[in-house]
């Protein structure tokens, strides 16, 4: 009955709507052409205490699905919506007063109810949840005054029949999938996410975890807060507290892991079954049962079921089977597969870039200009010979020195090795030099100092980094993490992203072109909607560096840039860290331990032993100075030399 | 006053009863079970049924005391049954899909009971019989006495079980590192499969002392004593038995001095739940507890 509008919107440039999506919106479509005409009104006001499920469902994916914060309070939330729409609307102002009056209070109210995520994660958020849910159906829902038990919500005249009531429920719905889908597509979508899956790592995004995570709470609150509202204006007056107990908080949850959270579709096919089939079905076929007592049971049993055999719902089920839509029509169409090779995948090779296969390809100079051109103070652009100086950098965890007075430069263009035995703190450098070690010493970048700045601000200033096991989220589209790479790029704020002011269009265009341009340079562009999870390590990593490179860096940091490629590979990705620095004017500063990459790639190598830099020099120096093979291979009769 | 330090001391008591097998999952299995409440419950239904019109096939009437032995012996039995055909099948996926499987056992009892046993609240006649003895003035039923009694038995017990006997010793190995504590041979899945039916049988004997105290039994009535249970162990930290027990009694005494004290409806939820958010953002870990409960 809604349409499966999950996800961001599919009509970037470039990108083709999949065919998988258009049979479902006409599928939804039909449906709801087919409750309007053929259903008696009877049914259609069943429908409507459906589609309130549905919408309070939805947004509570939207906490559990996206921000990864699982609510046992939302049944509460449903109350605290339609008891506020009663005493708003009973008081003769506009009914949509009353629902977005509905949707502010409970919106504030899961905020509050949020708070203490700040602090706490996972179980314990449940917990405080489940003690709000407990506290407002004993304190809350207990008062007279509080509950407006003496106030009725008159219908208004333009909702008197339940055919226009139930056309209100679907605007719910349609209204509810939109925000969905705005929040997927723009910048509050990529925070809940990185809050989800990489807490500790957001700020490399640009990402302020705590904004996001009660920004969640505020959207999921308000939405519910709909449902309820709508709720109110179907009953005038609510005196059974039944829906809004922990019993419908627990449903709730029931239907979204059934429905598999992250999936729109399938969580309003759950939200139909648990509510709608009860009420719509006489008796169970070929029994005397009625579906009302034995729905619920079957749901509890689906429940348990579906979390252990098919955690992903209903919704893997639509999900697969829209892939196989997307493969048939596909293949018709000669499009790209799903099970095609990949760059950087086993035994095939990094393509080379398209458009950096010559330096002077004007194309690729007019792409290096695009993604160059970000927002920075004017000194980024002052010609300074020297882009990161390390003095006496020292890092100290508790008693351990893990870094003791290295210095060392990175020059403008220059691509520099840091080499190293393992724990000789090259890991460590990188994170002192992009805010994620506590330092002391010097870390200039272009002249200025990045000590005391905070990982997001570094970023900003051109300082892109990636890490050693991939600091991107496996679960999302190459897209969505090439975008979520950009986060700190797009201007507006979150919340607005959501109400699509504020030219959200514009920036969003932009980010998905500087996107593009990143994964053409890598030879990456046709894996743009694929999850990155699923490919190949050698791949998931080149995704990586194509995403700080969409992010236009000064400084690139690369942990251990060839891990998970293969000797080919590694040759071929050299040749486009060269051609990058030549066309993009990056500097960077390689972790490596292929020597053969070093050798043709670095212009200069340092080599840390034990928190000290033991070496530095040209590759060739460094790889023949005894003190290094030492420090590799040991000394003695056992060495190799 | 002192009837009413007494009484919360004494629900506390009971709640605990619930907290140690919630602990005890927990330290065992990274697990959060809700559905210790609804599992105690069910064990007692079955028992008032089979007191009432006989168990079935032999018609005997069992006794009433042997109500409460019927109630630990089947919510054991549930709780080991949940084990083996639904929480084994989690162990090593994120922590809240348990939580929700939990979730959906103690749904899907609840709702069982409603069909089974109906809607209506059912009379729960104390098992221990209806004795009582004063204490410094305060009249404490014999139910109430008993619950004191089995929590000061439990924490006994606990602590010998943990420090004195070779699969106490096994069961915290586990809470250490279960791959580590496979490897040097313990039997972890039958360290799991213990803590559940330990704590079945506990949530059962704590549902056969709840509902006589509290005026009979409905469907899902346990899973609200199973929360503040949960509150309880929250409070004194999810890894550490003894601090269940403590925040137990405390969540048993604030909730009989501020709800009796104040008279006002809801005032002791409240009070719970500044407890429990307040101990959240100020020591995640709980009273006792490590910061690996965190």
């Amino acid at each position: 009955m809604a349409a499966r509008a999950e996800g961001p919107n599919r009509r970037r440039p470039g990108y083709r709507a999949r065919p998988s999506r258009v049979v479902g919106a006409a599928a939804a479509v039909a449906v709801v052409a087919w409750s309007l005409t053929g259903l008696s009104d009877l049914r259609l006001s069943i429908l409507v205490s459906v589609a309130v499920t549905a919408v309070a469902a939805l947004s509570l994916d939207l906490l559990v699905g996206r921000a990864g914060e699982l609510s046992l309070a939302h049944g509460s939330f449903l109350g605290i919506g339609a008891f506020s729409a009663i005493h708003v609307g009973s008081r003769g102002v506009h009914w949509l007063v009353a629902v977005l009056v509905a949707m502010a209070v409970t919106g504030a109210v899961a905020t509050l109810v949020g708070l203490p995520s700040l602090r706490i994660r996972g179980l314990q958020v449940a917990i405080a949840t489940l003690a709000f849910q407990v506290f407002a159906e004993v304190f809350l829902f207990t008062r007279p005054d509080l509950v407006a038990a003496t106030r009725t919500f008159g219908r208004p005249a333009e909702l008197r029949t339940d055919r226009a009531l139930y056309l209100l429920a679907l605007a719910a719905v349609a209204l509810t999938l939109v925000v969905r889908a705005r929040v997927g597509a723009t910048k509050a979508g990529r925070v809940f996410v990185a809050v989800r899956d990489v807490p500790d790592r957001a700020p490399v995004f640009g990402v302020e975890p705590g904004a996001g995570k009660l920004l969640a709470y505020a959207c999921s609150g308000a939405l519910v807060g709909l449902a309820g509202a709508v709720l109110a204006i179907k009953a005038g007056n609510i005196t059974a507290k039944d829906p809004f107990l922990l019993l419908e908080s627990l449903q709730l949850v029931a239907i979204v892991v059934v429905g598999g959270t992250g999936s729109a579709a399938g969580i309003v096919a759950a939200s139909v079954f648990v509510k709608g089939t009860p009420q719509l079905v006489g008796s169970v076929p070929g029994t005397d049962l009625a579906p009302e007592r034995v729905i619920p049971i079957v749901s509890a049993a689906l429940l348990v079921l579906v979390i252990v055999v098919a955690p992903r719902g209903l919704g893997g089920v639509l999900r697969a089977a829209g892939a196989w839509i997307d493969r048939r029509v596909g293949r018709a169409a000669g499009a790209h597969r799903a099970d095609q090779p990949v760059p950087g995948g086993h035994g095939v090779p990094v393509a080379p870039p398209s458009g950096t296969r010559t330096s002077a390809d004007g194309r690729t100079v007019a792409a290096a200009r695009t993604l160059v051109a970000v927002p920075r103070p004017l000194w980024t652009r002052m010609p300074q010979p020297a882009v990161l100086e390390a003095a006496g950098v020292t890092v100290r965890y508790g008693g351990i020195e893990a870094l003791s007075a290295v210095s060392l430069e990175v020059r403008r263009g220059e691509i520099v090795g840091l080499i190293g035995t393992n724990g000789a703190g090259k890991s460590t450098f990188l994170n002192a030099v992009s805010g994620f070690a506590p330092a002391t010493g010097s870390i200039r970048y272009l002249g200025r100092e990045l000590l005391g700045r905070a990982p997001q601000v570094r970023v900003a200033l051109g300082v892109g980094r990636t890490f050693q096991d991939l600091g991107l989220v496996r679960a999302e589209r190459v897209l969505d993490n090439m975008l979520l790479a950009q986060h700190w790029l797009a201007d507006y704020p979150a919340a607005a992203g959501i109400v699509g002011i504020g030219g959200v269009g514009r920036t969003e265009r932009a980010l998905r072109e500087r996107a593009r341009l990143a994964l053409e340079l890598f030879g990456l562009e046709g894996l743009a909607d694929r999850r990155l999870g699923a490919l190949p390590y050698g791949t998931m990593r080149l995704v990586e560096i194509a995403a700080v490179v969409a992010t236009g860096p000064g400084l690139l940091l690369l942990d251990e840039a060839t891990a998970g490629l293969g000797t080919g590979e590694a040759a071929l990705l050299a040749r486009r860290l060269r051609d990058l620095r030549d066309t993009l004017g990056i500097s960077m500063l390689v972790i490596e331990h292929h020597v053969p990459f070093i050798r043709d790639t670095c212009d200069h190598v340092y080599c840390l032993e034990s928190g000290s830099l033991l070496a530095q020099g040209s590759p060739d120096e460094v790889a023949d100075d005894p003190a290094v093979v030492a420090s590799f291979l040991g000394t003695g009769a056992g060495a190799l030399r | 006053m002192t009837a009413r330090l007494l009484t919360g001391l004494a629900t506390g008591a009971a709640y605990s009863l619930v907290a140690v097998g919630v602990v005890l999952i927990f330290r065992c299995t990274r697990t959060l079970s809700l559905a210790h409440g609804e599992i105690g419950a069910f064990g007692f239904f079955v028992g008032l049924r089979w007191a009432a019109e006989g168990m079935p096939g032999l018609g005997w009437h069992p006794p009433r005391f042997a109500t409460l032995l019927i109630a630990v012996v089947v919510a054991a039995a549930l709780s080991g049954l949940a084990e083996r055909l639904v929480m084994r099948r989690l162990v090593g996926r994120a922590p809240l899909d348990a939580l929700v499987a939990t979730l959906g056992v103690a749904l899907f009892l609840a709702l069982a009971e409603r069909e089974l046993f109906g809607t209506a609240t059912q009379f729960a006649p104390s098992p221990i019989g209806e004795g009582r003895i004063v204490i410094a003035g305060a009249t404490l039923s014999a139910v109430r006495l008993t619950a004191l009694g089995a929590a000061a038995v439990v924490a006994v017990a606990a602590g010998l079980f943990f420090t004195r006997t070779r699969f106490g010793l096994a069961v915290r190995a586990t809470t250490g590192d279960p791959t580590v504590a496979r490897l040097m041979g313990v039997p972890v899945r039958r360290v799991y499969a213990f803590a559940w039916i330990a704590a079945g049988a506990l949530a059962g004997l704590a549902a056969a002392l709840l509902a006589p105290a509290f005026g009979g039994l409905t469907p899902f009535a346990m899973t609200r004593f199973a929360l503040r249970a949960l509150a309880g162990a929250v409070i004194g930290g999810l890894d550490s038995i003894g601090g269940a027990i403590a925040g137990s009694l405390l969540v048993g005494l604030v909730e009989s001095l501020v709800g009796g004290g104040t008279g006002v409806a809801g005032s002791a939820e409240a009070a719970v739940l500044v407890l429990v958010v307040g101990m959240l953002l100020l020591r995640p870990q709980g009273l006792f507890g490590t910061v690996g409960a965190r």
